[in-house]
């Protein structure tokens, strides 16, 4: 009998000693996550041959708009922080061409304008990063962006061809932009 | 957008750990009735018990093989971005996960057949298991994004996730077959009251360098998710009958399944013990109250393209709307009401147990009260010293986990079982088990990781069991 006494007692001092405890947790310290990941996608690819170019009298290549709601979504929108947008032009006819790039918001209203003047072929390849946000233009462009327009002008002849194959001018763009998720 | 930290925590529990359901201590300790819930083959010897109702069984087991709430929630000092990037982005992995189990008892009732060889028990209990392991691609792309991460491919397959609850209706036979072989077998019908499992998740996200445009992102996916029973607890939420739904559902007007446990105790000499144990081979088929949801395709897109002249010959086209339904229409996101079949985690036990010391006193040489008889208790050595192995079904894959145990009885009164465990959340997990015998009333407690208990809020697994028991030992 005294064995087992001696037992329990080992035992309640066993479990005694290993009585639980915690040091300090603080989860108010999940406030301070910030959770802002950056996000990159394609946006609008725009290409016209010469020989549509030439086919077209007067200088006004084409301008058309397109619809382009992904900014101006709400989960979009109410998130975005800063980012960018990178256009690449690419100009391998044989005339100067003039692109221009307008965003518009819900009501029609330009709310920003980028132009890009660009040599023939060969050397006419223009990149162009535009940011917005605290470091660039306002970022309400971008979430009040609901159709961008696109305006192209021929600066040279309708009759010249290039000698590259397959000459056509290229309007590239992809967006990368900084959102808060939490 | 703010994640409720409700969600976030719940997301982190769900996705960081895992909850185990090994019952080392419980496992072939031969005092405790509940003992045959894991080895229906265990060697028994009374004559009959009845569990407390609700407190017969109580058990709960958490863990996490990735992050503690101390790791993250800490009070250090350490900026807490710094800490989640650090120690969740970078120091987790999918094959860490986050898991709990816990069951309570609703009956258990054991008897002697009049061949006193033969014993039955049966009973209901309450069991809830979920495990979710570390979705760290979507992590990444929740927390940091796909920017500069071109050709990186993100493995929709990180999402692994399956939880369930249902009342568990059973019934079993242990025989003692010979002086060397005693033999079990039980019989379950599972009444699920909810079901969710995503688990054959298939697919990738990536960004590349565009054939058109600067960039394209293509969206593979063959992911399911399906549930059963989550739309009548809702249903239940807005008609605030919670409780009678799950007792509906618990009691056969759920998804039924069915299943069995194997075990055996085999003498290999006077002192030498192996045990072995195979739970839940069984399955639920859930056809009442399923909603499934897929997303099933192959997309690549550059944003709109536009080739002129041809794309512009109608002068209202939308390509943002016809690159969204285009989208949607290869990737379509749906629903549908299929019938599915679930398989349980089925568990293995294994033991090898060496016993030696003086006898235990049989039951008339103790102070046990009258409710205790004097000559059918089996006596039994003193010490116990061995090892066990555990193994459960996951949906990575097989979990083991390694046991060495000693165990020792004082009289008829008590017994206590000490084990170390290795496994994939600790290598040092120390588990003490008490069994307490005051005349016909049964306690046990038992505790896991017990090590951890100096910092719960370090620990990465623990467990808790305990139970009340009456016990009649009879004569044979």
């Amino acid at each position: 009998m005294k064995r087992i006494l001696q037992s329990v007692l080992f035992v309640m001092l066993l479990l005694g000693g290993m009585s639980a405890c915690t040091e300090e947790l603080d989860f108010n310290q999940f406030d301070d996550l910030e959770a802002t990941p950056t996000y990159e996608a394609g946006i609008l690819y725009l290409e016209a041959q010469e020989d549509l170019i030439n086919l077209i009298s007067g200088t006004n290549v084409f301008s058309q708009n397109f619809n382009f709601d992904a900014f101006s979504s709400d989960i979009f929108a109410d998130r975005v922080l800063d980012g960018t947008i990178t256009f690449v032009v690419e100009n391998t006819t044989s005339k100067e061409l003039a692109i221009t790039v307008e965003l518009l918001d819900e009501a029609d209203t330009v709310t920003d304008t980028e132009i890009f003047s660009i040599e023939p072929a060969p050397t006419a390849i223009i990149q162009r990063e535009i940011a917005y946000g605290d470091s660039g233009r306002s970022i309400d462009i971008i979430k009040t962006l609901s159709t961008i327009r696109v305006t192209a002008t021929n600066l040279g002849d309708n009759t010249s061809v290039s000698t590259l194959p397959d000459p056509l001018i290229t309007l590239k763009s992809s967006g990368k932009f900084r959102l808060r998720v939490k | 957008m703010r994640i409720p930290k409700i969600l976030f925590l719940t997301l982190l529990w769900v996705c960081t750990g895992t909850l185990a359901q090994n019952k080392q201590l419980l496992y072939d300790f031969t005092e405790i009735p509940q003992s045959l819930l894991i080895n229906p083959g265990v060697q028994t010897d009374f004559k009959w018990y009845a569990g407390v109702p609700g407190i017969s069984g109580l058990s709960f087991q958490a863990g996490s093989s990735g992050v503690s709430a101390y790791d993250l929630f800490a009070a250090d000092g350490i900026d807490f971005n710094t800490k989640v990037r650090d120690r969740l982005l970078g120091g987790m992995t999918t094959r860490d996960e986050l898991s709990g189990t816990q069951q309570i008892e609703l009956l258990n009732v054991g008897f002697r057949s009049n061949d006193p060889n033969v014993f039955y028990s049966f009973g209901i209990y309450n069991e809830s298991d979920a495990i979710g392991y570390w979705f760290q691609d979507y992590a990444i792309l929740a927390i940091e994004g796909n920017a500069d991460r071109l050709n990186q491919r993100f493995d929709l397959g990180d999402l692994k996730t399956r939880g369930e609850m249902m009342n568990v209706f059973h019934f079993g036979v242990n025989k003692k077959m010979n002086n060397k072989l005693t033999v079990g077998g039980r019989a379950k019908i599972y009444s699920s009251i909810l079901d969710f499992n995503s688990t054959r998740n298939k697919g990738f996200f990536v960004t590349r360098p565009g054939q058109n445009n600067l960039l394209s992102s293509t969206f593979n996916a063959d992911m399911k998710w399906r549930t059963s029973g989550i739309n009548a607890l809702k249903a239940a939420e807005n008609e605030e009958d919670i409780p009678g739904t799950i007792l509906k559902r618990g009691f056969f007007g759920g998804n039924l399944g069915l299943g069995i446990d194997l075990g055996l105790t085999y003498q290999l000499n006077k002192q030498t013990v192996f045990t072995a144990s195979l739970l839940d081979l069984g399955f639920i088929y859930h056809s009442n109250d399923v909603e499934n949801y897929t997303l099933k395709g192959d997309v690549t897109t550059e944003g709109v393209e536009v080739i002129l002249p041809q794309d512009v010959l109608d002068p209202n086209r939308d390509f943002w709307q016809d690159l969204v339904d285009n989208i949607e229409e290869i990737v379509p996101f749906e629903n549908n009401f299929n019938n599915y079949i679930t398989f349980r985690p089925t568990k293995l036990y294994a033991s090898l147990r060496y016993n030696w010391g003086e006898q235990a006193l049989r039951g008339a040489d103790c102070d046990c009260g009258p409710y205790v008889t004097s000559s059918n208790r089996v006596p039994k050595f003193v010490n116990g010293v061995g090892g066990q192995l555990y193994m459960i079904n996951r949906p990575r894959g097989p979990q083991a986990a390694i046991t060495a145990f000693y165990q020792r009885r004082f009289g008829n009164i008590m017994a206590v079982k000490a084990t170390y465990t290795a496994d994939k959340f600790t290598y040092t997990n120390i588990g003490f088990g008490l069994n307490l015998q005051a005349g016909p009333v049964n306690l046990y407690l038992m505790a896991d990781n017990l090590l951890a208990y100096r910092n719960i809020a370090d620990s990465r697994y623990a467990s808790f069991q305990l139970g009340l028991n009456i016990i009649s030992w009879g004569k044979k």
